[in-house]
């Protein structure tokens, strides 16, 4: 590889290729609990220079990692068996907004708020809306599908993609999907780019799918002493044909953590429901929110609040977006890591599925919290445990293991938003084993040599917390 | 390995979820590109220093250097990570193993030798009688005119300063990794200025005299915003917030309060308040990589020039000196000028 380093420089320039120790050891980890150090980062600013670095990989069979902003939390963007980490992040122009087409071309490295400022002026947005958003690339949310609070009304980046510009395998440049709102016919190759967590191609451009903004937006809390109450609201919510624009939970290990460390004065009860409406229509966008809050009533949900003030949407929505992180300042000594993080459950499930999370929980050691946009049956987990300590990881390990024997056990997935790569891949195999070998296939055809993000998803170690190093000084004991 | 100044943050750095919310302003960031060049980046880098899977080297010490200190990472990141006292202990850690920047060093022998930043024993304090300490710094220290000036504005107001000989507060030392050096002259300092609190002319030094000496210390804009009369100068301006005010202080209204009053109208910058663009001056960098400095204060500049104003306001003096010359730079190059003030020029022309 070192000779090769030259190769490279050649490609992308001098300043834009590093193989120093210091800058590989700061690639070698995303927002996940795996390390592993590639042999070199190259930073391309062209199409021309991906296809070239490609070229390059493929007749050497070295791996190439795609990476954004390195906010993936399953290790995805963690080079495994080391090769290219290939930073999209200089990739960054939006080149066309065409409000009469409603959609927006752009290069992947764009960041998602940075797209929504721009597109402000318009009147449009694009509505996947990851908490991540204020960082995270384009080409990472096409990578990992990625979607967010507002998904229970306007879906995954899937859903928002139109068609793509992707570099395969051996440098080709190809161009799927269409620039249409519907394209009905063959194979859905941009679809299947989408969440394949760069095994299947370096994505360079997107074109998007617009929504108009919203004129009108409300918001309420509800508090529920019983978690039970909180998650049967939030299925009779959506059956009654409601489509609020956001519909989250929490429950009390959270609200704890998002008071600690953003101080948001959210009351101690067992769960609070959060619910946003939005629209065109002031009073329709009420009459949803007055049928959200009879609904809650009807379960218990008492001191509830409903504000359309701007700032206060804001700060809740904020406090909202910092939880997973806030979630580290829970306990002297604990702090917050991404395992069995996203699963998602049929919507009657909901309240069950937390219950059992923090049965589990006590079961194993750990501190678990349990929130999400469970209006789209999506249940958020983080396991809080001390990190360095050996034992610790054997009980996460058994503790993942167990709630997702839950998950399936009640008709639920794995990953409802932020992928599979390494640390869920385990229990993944098992949900999908009737899909590996075909999805092995795909993969073979698409990039023989095996150099996209290798041994991630089907392919990834049965051991998780082996496979790759632990990002944390672990100690025994 | 280092001196251990890092080890006792192995938690903290463990807090670190490793988002990347700090990227989002990080000027260092957003000028380099690297992933290594951001917080998360520098707090990744420390976490290899301490576990020893990576070694002190010149090119962990450069990265770790091109930190401006401009706390906008904590003030962004959910988890409340102290980035700068991780920058700090690792940059202690590599200048114990050799790695300190000569630039600095020389810093840091000039406030041993002479007290002050500058290494010249000719630079003194103004002595004078008065109620109230008033702590100037080094960067006051060697200005003499802006110095009275703010000296002049208080006795206006009805406070009577007291200005004793005085020897630099000690940030540079404790922010440019050499702590040992910090230690001893922490006890000289609490020497020639031993009072509990007092009124400081630079925000960089007000911060330092609250933190690092538990000092009950208050920024002159603080005092002068409670007494300030009105004027009607009638001018319009931009306002630049600097680091140390509006995320180390929180002091965000009280110099918009006073220009309120002597009837200046201020447009705001797209970043500003707490989340304030950096102007590139602070934390070490403008000696140790100048053009780095001069490319973040550029930044700043233009997002002065874009609100339309004549000219920016700024309240620390470290902030004036780059962004003026980035404003001379800009003008020269772009065509786009912008004048750049110190407050205080602007509050005595409203009391004088
Ligand atoms: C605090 C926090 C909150 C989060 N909240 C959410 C949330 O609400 N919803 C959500 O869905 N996710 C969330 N995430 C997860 C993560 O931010 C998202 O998955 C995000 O889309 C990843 O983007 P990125 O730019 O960081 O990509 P990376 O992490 O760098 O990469 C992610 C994957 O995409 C692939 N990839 C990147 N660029 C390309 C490309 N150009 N072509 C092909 N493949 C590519 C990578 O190889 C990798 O497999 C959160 C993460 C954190 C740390
Ligand atoms: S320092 Fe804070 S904001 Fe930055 S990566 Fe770590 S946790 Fe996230
Ligand atoms: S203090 Fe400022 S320059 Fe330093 S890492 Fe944080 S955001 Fe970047």
């Amino acid at each position: 590889m070192k000779s090769d380093i030259g190769m490279l420089k050649a490609i992308v320039g001098e300043s834009d290729v590093s193989d120093e120790l210091a800058d590989l050891y700061v690639y070698s980890s995303d927002a996940s609990v795996h390390q592993a150090l590639p042999s070199v980062v190259v930073r391309p600013k062209t199409i021309e220079e991906v296809q070239q670095v490609m070229r390059y990989a493929n007749g050497n069979r070295v791996p190439v990692i795609a990476r954004g902003a390195g906010s993936g939390m399953s290790g995805h963007a963690v080079p495994i068996d080391g090769g290219i980490v290939l930073d999209m992040k200089r990739m960054n122009r939006i080149l066309e907004i065409k409000p009469e087409d409603i959609l927006c071309k752009v290069e992947v490295g764009v960041v998602n708020d940075e797209l929504n400022r721009v597109l402000k002026p318009y009147g449009f947005f694009f509505p996947p809306t990851p908490s991540s958003g204020n960082i995270c690339t384009i080409g990472g949310m096409i990578g990992t599908n990625a979607s967010g609070n507002r998904a229970v009304k306007y879906g995954a980046t899937r859903d928002s993609v139109l068609g793509l510009k992707v570099v395969l395998a051996n440098g080709d440049l190809v161009k799927l999907g269409s620039n249409t709102r519907t394209d009905a016919s063959g194979y859905q190759l941009a679809r299947l780019m989408v969440g394949s967590e760069g095994t299947l191609g370096i994505v360079v451009e997107a074109t998007l799918l617009l929504s108009p903004l919203p004129k009108y937006r409300a918001m309420g809390i509800a508090n529920f002493d019983k978690l039970e109450d909180a998650g049967r609201a939030i299925s009779d919510i959506i059956s009654t044909g409601i489509t609020p624009s956001m519909l989250e939970l929490m429950d009390s290990v959270a609200i704890t953590a998002v008071n600690r460390a953003l101080n948001l004065g959210l009351p101690d009860v067992a769960a609070i429901v959060i619910f946003e409406c939005d629209g065109m229509v002031k009073e329709s966008v009420g009459h949803d929110i007055a049928n959200i809050r009879k609904t809650c009533e009807r379960h218990n949900g008492s001191g509830i609040t409903v504000s359309d003030d701007p700032k206060e949407m804001a700060r809740i929505y904020e406090g909202r977006k910092k939880l997973f992180p806030s979630l580290s300042r829970y306990g002297e000594g604990l702090v917050s890591t991404p395992l069995a993080d996203d699963m998602a459950v049929p919507m009657s499930k909901i309240a069950d599925c937390v219950q059992e999370i923090h049965k589990v929980a006590k079961r194993n050691n750990v501190i678990m919290s349990a929130y999400g946009h469970c209006g789209s049956g999506l249940i958020h987990t983080k396991i809080m445990m001390d990190p360095t300590k050996e034992s610790q990881w054997e009980d996460a390990k058994r503790a993942v293991t167990e709630i997702y024997e839950y998950v399936y056990k009640i008709g639920g997935t794995t990953s409802g938003e932020h992928g599979i790569a390494l640390s869920k891949a385990p229990s993944w195999k098992v949900e999908k084993k009737d899909s590996l070998e075909m999805m092995r296939a795909i993969k073979r055809a698409l990039d023989p040599h095996n150099i996209l993000n290798p041994h991630k998803l089907m392919d990834a170690p049965d051991d998780w917390t082996k496979a790759t190093a632990l990002r944390y000084n672990v100690r025994r004991g | 390995m280092g001196a251990g100044h890092l080890t006792r943050l192995e938690g903290e750095m463990n807090t670190c979820i490793r988002c990347a919310y700090c990227f989002e302003k990080c000027p260092v960031f957003n000028e380099r590109g690297w992933d290594s060049d951001g917080a998360r980046g520098k707090v990744i880098l420390s976490y290899g220093l301490l576990t020893g899977q990576l070694k002190p080297s010149k090119y962990v010490a450069d990265k770790m250097f091109r930190c401006t200190c401009c706390r906008d990472c904590i003030e962004r990141c959910p988890s409340n990570v102290n980035v700068i006292d991780i920058v700090s202990s690792a940059r202690a850690d590599l200048v114990a193993s050799g790695f300190a920047g000569e630039t600095h060093k020389q810093v840091v022998e000039n406030i041993k030798k002479t007290g002050n930043i500058y290494g010249d024993a000719e630079v003194v304090s103004p002595l004078k009688e008065g109620e109230t300490p008033l702590f100037l710094g080094c960067q006051y220290l060697s200005r003499p005119n802006k110095t009275k000036k703010y000296i002049a504005i208080l006795e206006k107001l009805g406070i009577h300063p007291e200005v004793q000989k005085e020897v630099c507060c000690g940030f540079p030392m404790e922010i440019l990794g050499f702590k040992a050096e910090f230690e001893s002259h922490k006890e000289k300092f609490s020497q020639f200025f031993p009072h509990k609190g007092a009124i400081a002319l630079c925000p960089t030094c007000t911060v330092f005299l609250k933190e690092g000496y538990g000092l009950d210390a208050k920024h002159v804009l603080q005092v002068i915003s409670e007494k300030i009369p009105e004027a009607k100068l009638g001018l319009k301006v931009t306002y630049h917030d600097p680091c140390d005010f509006s995320r180390g202080l929180k002091i965000i209204d009280e110099p918009r309060k006073i220009l309120k009053k002597l009837g200046v109208e201020i447009v705001e910058m797209k970043d500003s308040k707490v989340q304030s663009a950096c102007c590139g001056g602070g934390g070490g960098i403008l000696m140790s990589d100048p053009s780095l400095s001069d490319r973040i204060a550029k930044n700043r500049i233009r997002q002065a020039i874009e609100t339309g104003a004549d000219t920016l306001i700024t309240s620390c003096p470290t902030c004036e000196q780059v962004l003026k010359k980035a404003a001379t730079d800009v003008g020269g190059s772009e065509g786009k000028n912008i004048a750049v003030r110190n407050i205080e020029d602007i509050i005595w022309m409203g009391v004088k």
